[in-house]
């Protein structure tokens, strides 16, 4: 009778798995949740950068186009406010160039000068307080 | 048992020579192109890989001096067409046929730009209009990249053409304004590099970085749009009615140098520029110069407010001092004679002016002496630019001992303004120092630089020297004062509503050595007399009516005056207007 090689043993001897019902081996299952965490976290960081880098060419593509729209904005308004438009609309409504203007010399203060923008004035802020070192106190306490 | 051992036949090792020598060639060649020619191909690659464009930075706005826009731009598209994206003759066809109706051409001329160009991308439209590239944008036609631009407009049309000039499709500045301050005005560009496909478009979420551009900074000009159009509507017809092949105008602040219109002709217009430059030769060129800086003439009388200044101020002479006119002056036994051949016995130094006698101004140079006449005339700043902010300025010239060929003759008609050539802008610099008390003042046309930040940075008037004394300079004031107030009407050179001084001009042009019979007049005042508030030149080039100096130029000076100083809200000194109440 010619003898069959078994290399796996017993055709019926199971495999060495945690069997159903008893004890988890709570290291095999720590060790599990780490590597998934762990092959996880670059497609997440991957998936964040570039939904993030689309939200920003997304911003770039709206503030070009408001820029764009600003410029548009400017130069009509230049349009509207050159000589030639508001002579052309002087004559729609009706208006008339002045007759000589009379000059009245008048005893009271003119009005007072406009005030500049705060930007093209000098910086006046109070100047800051130097703080006093945190070592300063201690040193009082030497005798 | 035998062992058989394989011997090195040649049909062996020939085959194994063969093969190796093929492997070390290709080895080597592995070698060149890999490790030795690296850069170059790593180089070409990302060439091949990698998009690349500029963003031109915002040009700066360029403003009036009461903020009025002149020059701005805005935004716009170049719109290019990738030639790979386009290779497949049905994508091409489809692409074409919906981009040509929004650029206003054909499909077939698209597909014909496309076809013949030698880059990756085909710029097949420059500056589309802001609302169109958006569109375009939209539709995603394949092979379509809008790339941003810029487009100056002009708001006041050609109002101050030739004080601005223009820009090139690269932005730069080309002439004017523009072209001397193209550093300050066209800001920094910026750049987008992307990774594209095979077909040339962008990936999507492939490398994509954009170095921001820096806007440039607006500049805010010493000119008046108003007195501006004003100066080209007077100089327009001016030359019309005395029939001047050209002529100028300048406006300028005595007290501080700045310009505050500038009118030319011929000169740029914004209306014709492409036609006028697409003729070419000399006249295309002519366009790009502000004739008030670049052209030299002979000032003629208008000169002799200088020799008097001069005289004055060495103390050679007084207003009143008098001489005797003969009606002709001899030097070196050349006889100079007086513009009319007339003579006008004895008269003072205002008298001379009054009556512009040459040999009156002779008689004053010979006073002062060679020398000290010539450093007068470098005092008033002849002979150098006037350092204004304008390109293409020319120095001018006039002969000196130490020249070659110089006769004494010279320096005599310096005194009545010929042998000498200035500019425009030369004789307003040096007017302007004979009354504002003396200082000789850059002119200018820049008033202030508005940076990115809204910072504002003000060009202070710049005094280079002093040219005569205060006293001296309140009586030439004065004795220009009497030469207008001969005319006591007004509008023949006399203002109907302000005090005014002022000085003619009328000398032929130089041809080889001798004079022409055309003419350049001009008309040179102030007002109002004490306290000048402008200066005004009027100049006429070649007037085809022969009018003299004081009958053309002068009534031009006198209406501008009028109109000028009443839109400058200067209270009238003359006339119903002068009431006080």
């Amino acid at each position: 009778m010619a003898a069959i090689n078994h290399p796996l043993g017993h055709p019926r001897r199971g495999l060495p798995l945690p069997i159903p019902g008893g004890r988890p081996n709570l290291w095999l299952v720590f060790a599990i949740f780490i590597a998934g965490v762990s092959a996880l976290l670059p497609v997440l960081q991957n998936s964040l950068a570039t939904s993030r880098g689309f939200d920003i060419q997304a911003s770039e593509r709206q503030e070009a186009q408001l820029i764009g729209e600003i410029s548009l904005l400017e130069g009509e308004v230049a349009s509207l406010t050159s000589i030639t438009r508001i002579d052309r609309r002087a004559q729609e409504i009706g208006l008339l160039p002045v007759p000589d203007p009379i000059y009245v010399t008048v005893n009271e203060p003119g009005p007072a000068p406009a005030k500049l923008p705060s930007e093209y004035l000098p910086k006046s802020g109070a100047k800051p307080v130097p703080s006093s070192p945190w070592w300063k106190p201690l040193v009082g306490w030497l005798p | 048992m035998a062992q058989y051992r394989a011997h090195g036949t040649r049909r062996v090792w020939l085959p194994a020579a063969v093969f190796g020598l093929f492997a070390a060639v290709i080895g080597a060649r592995l070698v060149h192109l890999q490790v030795l020619e690296h850069d170059y191909y790593a180089a070409k690659a990302k060439e091949e890989l990698l998009g690349n464009d500029t963003i031109y930075a915002r040009r700066g706005t360029i403003l009036d001096r009461n903020g009025g826009v002149l020059a701005t731009s805005v935004n716009t598209w170049d719109i290019y067409v990738s030639a790979r994206a386009w290779k497949d003759e049905a994508t091409a066809a489809k692409a074409a046929a919906e981009l040509a109706p929004l650029l206003k051409t054909t499909p077939a001329a698209l597909r014909e730009i496309v076809a013949t160009t030698e880059s990756l991308d085909a710029r097949v439209y420059h500056d589309l209009s802001y609302e169109t590239g958006t569109d375009i944008l939209k539709k995603n036609i394949p092979g379509v990249i809008a790339i941003a631009n810029t487009s100056r407009i002009n708001p006041e049309g050609d109002v101050a053409a030739s004080v601005l000039g223009f820009t090139g499709t690269d932005n730069s500045g080309l002439a004017g304004i523009e072209a001397a301050y193209n550093e300050v005005l066209q800001g920094q560009p910026g750049r987008a590099i992307y990774e594209r496909d095979t077909t040339g478009e962008p990936i999507p979420y492939g490398q994509h970085t954009v170095t921001q551009p820096k806007p440039g900074e607006d500049l805010v000009l010493t000119i008046d749009r108003v007195l501006q159009e004003m100066a080209e509507q007077y100089l327009a017809d001016g030359m019309k009615e005395h029939k001047a092949k050209g002529g100028s105008i300048i406006v300028m602040d005595p007290m501080t140098g700045e310009i505050l219109a500038l009118a030319t002709s011929p000169g740029l217009k914004f209306s014709t520029l492409e036609e006028d430059l697409a003729k070419g030769g000399d006249d295309a060129l002519s366009l790009l110069r502000n004739r008030a800086v670049t052209d030299l003439y002979e000032p003629g009388s208008v000169m002799k407010i200088i020799t008097a200044a001069a005289a004055i101020d060495a103390g050679v002479v007084t207003a009143g001092t008098t001489y005797y006119d003969t009606g002709v002056v001899y030097v070196e036994k050349v006889p100079l004679k007086n513009w009319d051949d007339a003579s006008y016995g004895q008269q003072t130094m205002t008298g001379v002016l009054q009556n512009s006698i040459n040999s009156g101004a002779v008689f004053m140079q010979e006073a002062l002496g060679t020398r000290r006449f010539q450093e007068y005339l470098d005092a008033f700043g002849f002979g150098k630019p006037t350092g204004v902010d304008l390109q293409g300025e020319a120095s001018g010239i006039f002969r000196r001992p130490e020249d070659e060929g110089y006769s004494p003759v010279d320096v005599a008609t310096q005194s009545f303004g010929q042998s000498i050539s200035v500019t425009p802008m030369q004789m307003m610099q040096a007017v302007a120092a004979a009354i504002n008390g003396g200082n000789l003042i850059t002119p200018h046309v820049v008033k202030a630089r508005i940076k990115a930040d809204g910072s504002r940075v003000d060009v202070s008037p710049q005094v280079v020297g002093r040219a005569i004394s205060p006293q001296t300079s309140d009586t030439i004031r004065q004795m220009l004062g009497e030469v207008v107030s001969q005319d006591p009407d007004g509008w023949g050179r006399n203002p109907s509503r302000y005090t005014a001084g002022g000085k003619s001009g009328t000398a032929n042009v130089p041809v080889w050595g001798t004079y022409d019979e055309t003419q350049i007049v001009s008309f040179i005042g102030f007002a109002p007399l004490d306290s000048p508030k402008i200066l005004v030149l009027v100049k006429l080039d070649e007037n085809g009516d022969g009018k003299t100096g004081t009958v053309a130029g002068g009534p031009i000076f006198a209406r501008f005056t009028d109109d000028a100083l009443r839109y400058l809200s200067v209270r009238p000194e003359k006339g119903p207007s002068a009431v006080h109440r």
